[in-house]
């Protein structure tokens, strides 16, 4: 009998790609076998800036930090109690040009208070661009069975995808 | 079920090269990952870039940096180029012996027929006093062809013997 | 009993032919990363080690929430070590977002590569919260190279953290077989996760 070794330790959970544009992308059903979570973001927006939030909670539960650079200068900030995380810091979307963002997620299936770490990749050739990283806290200890991807206007347009990994 | 994280090729140098080339990828992946270590021959400190081409093309390639040098962050930019460089500064032949720099360049979609969003994060070390750069960039492709290869230039000089380079394709379902 | 006579032209019937030996199935791509262990804090010590690290890899990754017992004050910096190498000869760079300001630094000739800042304390303000990140180290079984490690990490609080992206440099060629992660006060909660991944090459 042929035993093949155990699968990655990356395992593709879900993924969608937009066949029209859409405000929201949600995972939902996220089983709790894994350890870590990440979700990888990309494809062009009409407008606005995303967010992330966890569960669908839409109460003020939110934080992070960031370290950004926007082409001219380095800098920092951080907002608390918010009822979302920010995927984006002040860049906007580009006509035709994509952008990039990661989310890792620690011990979402945990009893701890949920942080993660983003990176935000927007370039645009030399406009309303971004590099950014990003610690997020969720201040919950139920596990994460739902991530929702959002706007605050407009949308991600068709072709967005976004997939989720479980990471053992 | 398919393995999501896969090794596609891999080079490491068994002599001085001034560039790699991965060929004919794969299109049975989403995403593509770089990893590599790099150190140049070119004389100076933390001067080693590696210069990413897909395709072989020579144009469309921008990038917002942000970098640290050891003292200061900073942040810049740079338009319309010829190629995209991931690192402010790797090692080159100044550095102490035996340093490298390490990158990992994230591609997601691939294959998509529209331009393309990257990012990478890089750091050199001398193991001296003397700065090194940690540099994060935000990286466009404005290119709507599918990326079927890779090729990875020093920016000056060679890259030296044991500078490896490691491709990896990840899959979404 | 039957008797079923086996012919040649029988046994051919209807069975399939390919001209590959992969007889019409998708190749097998072997996993490309992998996790070698996980260790958690126990409550009674500030100090993680990863030992006898296998060899097969080509890239190692660490994975890590953690928080650490001491109750003052807010955060420490994680400390790490490799093959036991306890003399001040590693240097460390970072660059970080306090949430006011952007920063860059270093530590130089230290007994050990030092992650800033990257460890909540148990400090009652910031309950339930952790610091996390990922290490990468490239080649960790090169005998001609030293050592870089590059990682990325973050706390964040509602109202306090900090997001830093550093390097060090484990100043030897020797292979890598142990790790070692400690807390710069106190000890690592039970809470806290350390995972150790090979990437294969």
């Amino acid at each position: 009998m042929i035993v093949l070794p155990d699968t990655s330790t990356e395992v593709a959970i879900a993924t969608t790609t937009l066949s029209s544009a859409a405000s929201t992308i949600t995972f939902s059903s996220i089983p709790s076998t894994y350890t870590d979570l990440r979700i990888v973001l990309t494809g062009t927006s009409s407008s606005g800036s995303p967010f992330i939030r966890f569960n669908s909670d839409t109460g003020t539960n939110y934080s992070y930090t960031v370290l950004r650079g926007d082409g001219t200068s380095a800098s920092s900030s951080r907002e608390s109690t918010l009822d979302k995380i920010w995927l984006s810091f002040g860049a906007g979307p580009s006509a035709g040009n994509p952008d990039f963002f990661t989310v890792d997620v620690f011990s979402y299936a945990g009893s701890t208070n949920k942080t993660c770490l983003t990176t935000s990749s927007m370039n645009h050739n030399g406009t309303d661009e971004e590099v950014a990283r990003n610690v997020g806290l969720w201040r919950s200890t139920s596990a994460i069975t739902t991530i929702t991807l959002s706007r605050n206007v407009g949308n991600f347009n068709t072709g967005t995808t976004a997939t989720l990994y479980g990471i053992l | 079920m398919a393995n999501t994280y896969v090794l596609i090729a891999s080079n490491t140098l068994s002599s001085s090269a001034a560039s790699v080339t991965f060929s004919s990828i794969p299109s049975t992946y989403t995403d593509l990952v770089l990893r590599y270590s790099i150190r140049t021959d070119f004389a100076g400190l933390n001067i080693a870039q590696a210069r990413v081409t897909f395709n072989g093309t020579t144009s469309g390639y921008s990038r917002t940096i942000l970098n640290g040098d050891g003292a200061a962050a900073s942040s810049g930019r740079a338009t319309s180029q010829a190629n995209f460089e991931p690192e402010e500064g790797s090692p080159s032949a100044s550095n102490t012996a035996n340093t490298f720099g390490t990158t990992e360049i994230y591609i997601p979609n691939y294959l998509v027929s529209a331009n393309k969003a990257y990012g990478s994060f890089a750091v050199g070390e001398n193991n001296t006093t003397t700065p090194v750069y940690l540099s994060a960039r935000a990286a466009l492709w404005q290119n709507t062809s599918a990326i079927t290869s890779i090729t990875l230039t020093a920016n000056t000089g060679n890259f030296v013997s044991g500078c490896a380079f490691f491709l990896y394709g990840i899959k979404k379902n | 009993m039957a008797v079923t006579k086996l012919s040649n032209s029988g046994i051919k019937t209807g069975v399939l032919k390919y001209d590959s030996m992969l007889a019409g199935n998708a190749p097998f791509d072997p996993a490309a990363t992998w996790l070698i262990q996980r260790v958690n804090g126990t409550g009674s010590s500030g100090v993680i080690t990863f030992s006898n690290i296998p060899q097969t890899y080509q890239h190692l990754q660490i994975r890590f929430i953690a928080k650490n017992s001491t109750t003052t004050s807010v955060a420490d910096h994680l400390y790490l070590q490799a093959n036991g190498l306890t003399t001040s000869t590693y240097y460390s760079h970072f660059m970080y977002g306090s949430g006011t300001a952007a920063f860059a630094g270093n530590f130089m000739t230290q007994p050990q590569v030092t992650i800033r800042d990257a460890i909540y304390r148990s400090n009652a303000t910031y309950p339930n919260m952790f610091g996390v990140g990922i290490i990468d180290i490239h080649d960790y079984t090169n005998t001609s190279k030293l050592k870089t490690v590059r990682a990325f990490t973050g706390r964040d609080g509602n109202g306090d953290g900090v997001v830093t992206l550093s390097s060090g440099v484990y100043p030897a060629t020797s292979a890598i077989t142990s790790l070692t992660l400690s807390s710069a006060t106190g000890n690592f909660t039970t809470t806290t996760s350390f995972a150790l991944y090979g990437f294969k090459g």
